[in-house]
């Protein structure tokens, strides 16, 4: 009785292959390339055919395929893949919008200044949510620096369209604010308030101030340079807020030392890999043949975690929050190794 | 009887015990629920007091706002007067029986405070307030998790289920032999 009208909605509408549910490896045409600053290029993408692209979560991130002149040295790759934050608030989207930062190094984003202009076709993948706002959020707190305004204005223009509150506190150079004009735009409406900060000092005392003054039920997010998100988390502790309010993320790791030799076993097969210094264990899997998703391999993005049923960890990267390091039950194979040197352990893969 | 760390009852709703102070916290509200009546204080009453004072010895140098209140409800109004203009970095500590603290606790939640921004301290663990799934009423009574009681309002026979609303503070209950009803497949 009910089969031939869900074969019908089934005809009309086919499950996921509505185009707006595409989130795999596609090409999307660069339509426009504004220049913000000397260092920063916005680039806009639409689909070839000029149709809706995915919704995404604020703060989420696209997957962009470059071609950069320098290569990481670890593989025989002529492509790299680079995450940058979209800048939209995420709903019913037409376009995708990043705004890259050169970094000068030869890398992708270089690629992306040199070598991109309108008309050409860029692989990506997603958008990749890793940084979304909390749903039971009373207010937001959010903190941008320098290039790190791009996830925090997905996020201010979201709360905007939901009709929420929200402080931004945005450091940057002065002549480098990228971006700070549509901020000044969002902050002109009412339940949106603008702090900007052209030095370090004055960064650590907006922040102080502002963290010390946030409605209950506020969440706060930032994205920034390590010193800048030290300065935010230390502000945060000092105002008394709880570990699960306080949100961020990184662009950069810290460099680490090649860490200590260690033995993984692999759950499944009883497989035994020998892990030596300065190689990671995400090497050590996929050279073994085993599927690990990854993607920045500094321990930033969260792409590589594993499950892991015993043994001693020692964690380095930037995602996992303390609570989760503690329970001993997960690691990103990128950069985690064992406790110790000889460490045993299990990855539940 | 499943593992009850795997359920919604916190561990002091099932069996009493003092949370610390959070030394990190800046402003603290406490909340002592008494139960105390016209006659005088009562055992509840001073075990009550007892851990308000241990937590106002805790607190260091963090502002103190402390509410010794007769009843569930006096305890939620001073709560919410307390966290009209409150900032993040408040945190609030709750002192009474198992069923006032799962009430002031609904109340901290509705307010805007998470999980690791409230503590309690429970004196006794006896008495639950049941939710009917049935016909909406609550009851509360000296029952255990499990066991049986009479709704209030309908009359079933409720069993307690090991399930705690955040919303209400309320456990849920429902008819013990919902199974074994005469009932159809409706046409």
């Amino acid at each position: 009785m009910s089969a031939p009208a869900v074969e019908r909605a089934v005809e009309r509408y086919p499950a996921h292959l509505h185009p707006a549910y595409a989130t795999g490896v596609r090409s999307l045409r660069v339509v426009e390339v504004v220049r913000l600053t000397d260092t920063v290029r916005h680039v806009v993408l639409e689909a070839p055919d000029g149709g809706v692209l995915a919704s995404y979560e604020p703060g989420a991130h696209l997957v962009v395929t470059t071609f950069p002149e320098v290569l990481p040295t670890e593989a025989d790759q002529t492509e790299k893949r680079n995450a940058y934050s979209l800048t939209g608030d995420g709903v019913n989207p037409r376009r995708y919008a990043v705004s890259v930062l050169r970094r000068g190094d030869g890398g992708g984003s270089d690629w992306v200044h040199d070598a991109l202009a309108v008309g050409d076709l860029v692989e990506v993948e997603g958008p990749r949510s890793s940084f979304a706002p909390r749903h039971d959020q009373r207010h937001a707190l959010l903190v941008a620096g320098g290039i790190g305004v791009t996830p925090v204005l997905s996020h201010a223009r979201a709360v905007v369209r939901w009709g929420g509150t929200c402080e931004i506190v945005y450091s940057y150079r002065p002549g480098h604010g990228a971006h700070l004009e549509d901020l000044r735009a969002l902050a002109a409406r009412p339940g949106v308030t603008l702090h900007e900060a052209t030095t370090v000092e004055h960064t650590a005392r907006v922040l102080a101030e502002r963290f010390a003054d946030q409605p209950l039920g506020t969440h706060a997010y930032a994205c920034g340079p390590v010193p800048m998100l030290d300065a935010y988390v230390d502000a945060a502790a000092a105002a008394g807020w709880p570990e699960g309010r306080v949100h961020l993320e990184r662009f950069t790791a810290p460099e680490l030392d090649a860490g200590v030799p260690f033995t993984a076993t692999v759950a499944s097969t009883g497989q035994r890999l020998a892990v030596p210094p300065g190689t990671s264990l995400l090497t050590a899997l996929l050279d073994a043949g085993h599927e690990v998703a990854n993607l920045c391999r500094q321990g930033v993005c969260g792409e590589c975690l594993v499950p892991v049923r015993s043994g001693a960890l020692e964690h380095r990267d930037l995602v996992l929050s303390e609570s989760e390091k503690s329970a001993g039950d997960r690691m990103l194979s990128c950069v985690s190794r064992g406790g110790h040197a000889g460490a045993e352990i299990e990855v539940d893969l | 009887m499943v593992s009850l760390s795997q359920t919604s009852l916190p561990t002091w709703a099932h069996t009493p015990q003092v949370e610390p102070v959070d030394p990190t916290g800046r402003v603290h509200t406490l909340v002592g629920v008494t139960g105390d009546g016209a006659e005088g204080d009562s055992p509840t009453g001073t075990a009550v007091r007892e851990v308000v004072a241990g937590w106002q010895a805790a607190s260091g140098s963090a502002t103190l706002h402390v509410h010794l209140c007769a009843d569930v409800a006096a305890g939620i109004a001073a709560l919410e007067a307390d966290l009209v203009s409150a900032r993040v970095g408040h945190r609030v500590l709750v002192a009474g029986t198992a069923d006032a603290c799962l009430a002031v606790r609904a109340a901290a939640v509705r307010a805007g405070l998470a999980d690791d921004e409230l503590r309690f301290g429970v004196v006794a663990a006896d008495v639950r307030t049941v939710w009917c799934v049935h016909c909406s009423a609550t009851t509360a009574a000296a029952v255990g998790l499990d066991e049986d009681l009479t709704c209030s309002g309908c009359a079933r026979t409720l069993v307690v289920y090991p399930h705690v609303s955040r919303r209400t503070g309320h456990h849920l209950g429902f008819m013990v032999d919902a199974e074994d009803q005469p009932w159809e497949v409706p046409a």
